[in-house]
């Protein structure tokens, strides 16, 4: 039992990772980013493409990956994302969904459409309270919880991100400063990317790799943000941990049912507190 | 000057002639595609006509309107495989199924507007997905699928190509008759309010709930009859016909022909399909070249096909009267 908390803590770390941007974008922007899963994926085949170079360095590799995102998500942010402010949501949602079907073919046509393994990078298991883990597992859970002191200090203390905060709760009160709320925009939005990607490359050695990964996982990303409330830093971080839980337990049990799970959880949910989009 | 216009005005008679109109233009395109892939074309017209009910009409963009599809899809083939055999009663079936769907999700879903109406109507078509392929695959036969039979009445063989195919075309007309009806009542007039701003609407003293939960109860309906319609076509149901990922398909379709005209739903309907049928045969990269064309929709042709061509139309009769 322990150690099906410590996987579900694993995918909460992960979801976590992912969610936050999403959960950025649709607080700021009011905008539903499926382009999101596609940057998921393509940071797990950048990582495939960076790793003969580094020597099958995971962490160098990494880092390449994360780098190499930025410029593909200011792309997509310059020519998509910004066109679409203030504009209805379904074409925000229509116009992302045609970035993935794009992105998708994209890797199918680079990168070919079978899936494709990858080992743990680390391999070593770790014995905490009589149950072994691997390594790899522990710390990502590690690495969320920096990510999320990093993210709740930049928020907190940073300029930057005390314009977004601001923005959070009162867009046209920060316009009204003199602010160019925009440009602000798009860096969190590049960071929301950068960090959707890390998730894409830590989730890469625990299942394959292939073109449809982010779908899936953008879905779940989306109940995250919902149950969590929409640019909501802290409530993602507990809600992205609820459902990772939630997943772990029902996949105990019932395997094919732990993603569904997640659905009936965010269903509940939407019932009591309908959120106001 | 806008005068009343009684009796057969010589637009009335464009508007009176719609149904002939459409029924001739899918009689054209049968030499030129096929029986087979007329009656699918037919069939997804329907259902993109229940979609934009909703979508075009209501403003509600709904990501899984496959559950309705499939709920109508697997409820003819459950029912004739367990109940009757009679292709009628089948259909009924469905449609009480996806009309009973509609009553118990509505509630839940027409409360949510925007990007969470669109994500809770995916979330329960995941759901859905779920229950079909894994949860009940002892009865839905899981990825396999199963097979429907259904018996003959007396001159409804649905073993003959060109029954079914007028049967379809009939379904086709009757829907667009009846939402045709619909949409411009009172109710339809209202629902396009809310689409508008439900506030205002709110204000006036509506009870909004229930005209988008019984708005929502006929989208979900009509889907569920293209559902049915289609196994009547293929006599085969598989998950394929409840899977979320093809819940583009029929946005796509009605954005092509314009949200919020039963017309545009048609072309859209048409112009997707022949576009899914051929294009895959002819571009390589055919999911690059929809992606490209969606955004292409999005920022150019807001207003879809139809919608594009009756700007041009009426910035002409404009010009015209000058």
């Amino acid at each position: 039992m322990i150690q099906t908390i410590a996987y579900g803590l694993t995918i909460g770390g992960i979801l976590y990772i992912i969610s936050i941007g999403l959960s950025l974008t649709f607080g700021t922007m009011r905008i539903v980013n499926f382009a999101h899963g596609f940057v998921y994926t393509i940071g797990a085949y950048l990582l495939i493409s960076a790793l003969p170079f580094v020597r099958d360095n995971f962490f160098l590799g990494a880092v390449i990956a994360v780098a190499a995102v930025i410029p593909i998500s200011y792309v997509i942010e310059r020519f998509v994302i910004r066109k679409l402010y203030g504009v209805s949501i379904d074409y925000a949602i229509i116009a992302t969904y045609a970035v993935v079907l794009i992105g998708v073919d994209l890797t199918k046509w680079i990168w070919g459409a079978s899936p494709i393994p990858l080992s743990d990078p680390i391999g070593h298991d770790i014995s905490l309270f009589s149950v072994t883990l691997p390594m790899y597992r522990v710390l990502i859970i590690l690495l969320a919880l920096v990510i999320f002191g990093a993210l709740t200090v930049f928020f907190k203390k940073t300029i930057v991100g005390k314009i977004v905060t601001a923005s959070l709760e009162d867009k046209d009160a920060v316009k009204s400063l003199g602010i160019n709320v925009d440009k602000y925009f798009s860096i969190v939005f590049v960071i929301g990317s950068c960090l959707a990607a890390l998730g894409g490359v830590l989730y890469a050695p625990i299942t394959s790799v292939h073109p449809y990964m982010g779908m899936m996982v953008l879905l779940i990303s989306f109940a995250v943000v919902l149950v969590g409330g929409l640019g909501n830093i802290k409530g993602t971080f507990v809600s992205a941990f609820v459902l990772g839980l939630v997943m772990a337990i029902t996949g105990r049990y019932y395997g094919p049912a732990a993603e569904t799970m997640v659905f009936v959880v965010m269903g509940i949910v939407l019932i009591f507190k309908p959120v106001e989009v | 000057m806008e005068t009343v216009k009684t009796g057969l005005t010589k637009r009335n008679i464009w508007k009176l002639l719609d149904i002939p109109i459409i029924a001739a233009g899918f009689f054209i395109i049968l030499p030129l595609l096929g029986i087979n892939r007329t009656t699918d074309f037919i069939i997804f017209c329907v259902f993109v006509l229940g979609f934009n009910i909703l979508y075009g009409f209501m403003g509600r963009l709904s990501f899984g309107h496959m559950l309705y599809l499939g709920t109508g899809a697997y409820t003819i083939t459950l029912f004739s495989e367990h109940v009757s055999q009679n292709p009628l009663l089948a259909i009924l079936a469905s449609l009480v199924a996806g009309a009973l769907i509609g009553v118990i999700l509505g509630p839940i879903i027409v409360r949510t507007t925007g990007a969470c109406f669109a994500l809770i109507n995916l979330a329960f078509c995941q759901v859905g997905y779920f229950l079909v392929l894994v949860a009940f695959s002892r009865y839905t036969g899981g990825e396999d699928g199963m097979s429907a039979y259904f018996s003959k009445l007396s001159f409804l063989n649905f073993g003959n190509r060109y029954i079914v195919f007028g049967f379809v075309l009939f379904c086709l007309l009757l829907t667009y008759y009846l939402l045709k009806k619909f949409t411009s009542s009172p109710f339809g007039v209202l629902i396009r309010s809310i689409k508008e701003n439900e506030t205002r609407v709110k204000f006036l003293g509506y009870n909004t709930f229930t005209y988008k939960w019984v708005t929502f109860i006929i989208s979900t309906t009509v889907s569920a009859f293209a559902g049915a319609l289609s196994i009547l076509n293929y006599g085969y149901a598989t998950p394929s016909f409840i899977d979320p990922s093809r819940a583009v398909e029929v946005i796509f379709a009605a954005l092509i022909g314009g949200s919020g005209s039963l017309y545009g739903s048609i072309i859209g309907g048409v112009v997707y399909m022949a576009i899914s049928n051929y294009l895959a045969s002819y571009v390589p990269r055919w999911e690059m070249f929809l992606g490209f064309a969606l955004l292409v929709v999005v920022f150019r042709f807001r207003t879809g096909v139809w919608g594009f061509f009756m700007g041009l139309l009426n910035r002409k009769r404009k010009a015209l009267a000058r």
